[in-house]
């Protein structure tokens, strides 16, 4: 579904990507771990097109999206839906136009009708949990969790191919954390989408995921299934995960 | 030197924003209900305080007039020095000045916002592309509602004006009307608009620009509204002397 090819991209003096090379495959969740600063959120930019890389390329169900402009690229991005770190919610706009908003702009040479967006709103909000009471409600009066719930539901509407989430348990408390990652795994067994995930969070990437990826210094230090890379004898890799599965084994221990 | 290389460079990437975005008004899909909101906030929002800017600019220079006129009694001459001002200066200028601190600062802080909140970034990723969305509305509404907020201003100024010299300064309303008549033309107040206009682009361009170029956190949004406020009334300044000095010369 996804492929990334020798994908390389710096900012003046600063090389973030170094030749990334990734295969997502069609109805699988892929999450890229990485440190702060590790170029995760770069490489996803580039999935969805907001960047263009410096050499390589990025092909999305058989389209190369690093090389469309314009109206192509505009309609290659309606393959997607894309919850991002902070929710990115609209705050001049209710919880329904947020949702709506994908059906009621891109597809207004469609013209969706009215009942039609309403109903699809609903139905997708349903997906994560939420009921009709929150339709009129303004993000600012929305906790995290709801406003992330509220971004998937928003990511979902216009039925896409690819999720893409970023950093989607940052900030989070460890119940709303659970909650989140459920939704990852409840909207990939519902909807068969795509997903591609980039965190730091190693508890949440190790329980979604089918294949993970470690990002470091621009490169893919590890690659596989979640058991391989645990396995992985890159040494950044045993020590960007070493301090999780300690923690993991001491809590074991005390339990 | 250093600085004066980045500033071109900012300068340069803010003309490219300005080619896309007249790019953008003439694609589909037309957002007409979104000009119509930014056409409310940015003229009727800016109605009052261009209309009590306008109305204490024309009385005080009235007054300023008459007391100048007064030494070579000819005090009927205020009426027409009064609306000419207004119409080629006063009002164009003011009316920029004032809509850029009231609109112009809220537009640039509004969409900084949106940058670093990643809303900018949501919408291109929901295939919207935001210079269409959020800018074009923005400066089809200014080209618009800057000749009428400077309509307003000559209006209300005239009047201000008209108030303090027949009924404060007692002037003859004869003579006041007449000159006034004598000294104005279609095409002073045309000078006055055509500068509205340009006004009207200069202010939406660098105030959207400012907003969507923004980084960095709320200081980043802040330092943008700033600079966008700050350069939108200099190029104000420097278009007002450019138009004049063409129509006018020396």
């Amino acid at each position: 579904m996804i492929e990334v090819r020798d994908l390389w991209k710096s900012f003046g003096d600063n090389h973030v990507l170094k030749g990334i090379t990734l295969t997502i495959p069609e109805g699988q969740t892929y999450v890229v771990l990485g440190g702060s600063g590790s170029g995760k959120t770069v490489l996803m930019k580039h999935v969805i097109g907001l960047l263009k890389p410096d050499r390589g390329s990025v092909h999305v169900g058989g389209r190369e999206i690093s090389a469309l402009h314009g109206k192509a690229l505009t309609e290659a991005r309606q393959l997607f839906g894309m919850v991002f770190q902070g929710a990115a919610l609209f705050d001049s706009m209710t919880v329904y136009e947020n949702v709506a908003f994908p059906l009621t702009e891109k597809r207004r040479g469609e013209r969706v009708h009215p009942d039609e967006v309403r109903r699809r709103v609903i139905e997708k909000l349903r997906v994560v949990d939420l009921g009709e009471e929150v339709l009129p409600r303004w993000p600012s009066e929305l906790s995290g969790g709801m406003r992330k719930r509220v971004a998937l539901a928003r990511a979902l509407v216009s039925d896409p191919q690819v999720v893409l989430y970023d950093e989607p348990t940052t900030g989070l408390d460890p119940i709303t954390t659970d909650y989140v990652d459920g939704m990852i795994l409840n909207a990939k067994r519902a909807l068969g989408i795509t997903s591609m995930v980039i965190s730091h969070d190693i508890a949440s990437a190790f329980k979604v995921a089918d294949r993970l990826a470690v990002l470091y210094d621009g490169h893919l230090a590890a690659e596989g299934t979640p058991a391989e890379v645990r396995e992985s004898k890159d040494p950044y890799v045993q020590r960007f995960l070493s301090m999780w599965f300690e923690k993991q084994a001491s809590e074991d221990r005390s339990a | 030197m250093e600085r004066l290389k980045a500033a071109l460079e900012d300068f340069g990437r803010m003309l490219l924003f300005a080619v896309e975005m007249v790019a953008w008004i003439f694609r589909p899909p037309f957002r007409p209900e979104l000009v119509l909101a930014q056409m409310a906030f940015i003229g009727v929002g800016s109605a009052f305080i261009v209309g009590v800017t306008g109305t204490f600019s024309g009385m005080v220079f009235a007054l300023q007039m008459n007391f100048a006129m007064k030494q070579f009694a000819a005090e009927g001459y205020v009426g027409g020095s009064v609306a000419f001002s207004l119409a080629r200066e006063l009002s164009p200028v003011f009316t920029a000045l004032m809509v850029t601190g009231r609109a112009g600062s809220a537009i640039a802080t509004e969409l900084g916002t949106m940058r670093v909140t990643e809303q900018l970034d949501a919408m291109e990723s929901m295939a919207v592309n935001p210079i269409q969305y959020l800018v074009v509305p923005r400066v089809i509404a200014s080209l618009l509602m800057f000749p009428v907020l400077t309509m307003l201003f000559n209006a209300l100024g005239y009047a201000g004006g008209f108030v303090m010299g027949v009924y404060v300064a007692r002037i003859p309303i004869g003579p006041y009307l007449a000159h006034t008549q004598e000294f104005m033309n279609v095409s002073d107040i045309l000078h006055g608009l055509l500068k509205a206009v340009v006004f009207g682009l200069i202010v939406s361009v660098i105030t959207t620009w400012r907003g969507y170029a923004a980084t960095g956190g709320a200081k980043g949004v802040g330092e943008g509204t700033t600079r966008g406020v700050v350069a939108s009334s200099i190029f104000i300044l420097l278009a007002d002397y450019a138009i004049t000095f063409v129509s006018v010369g020396t």
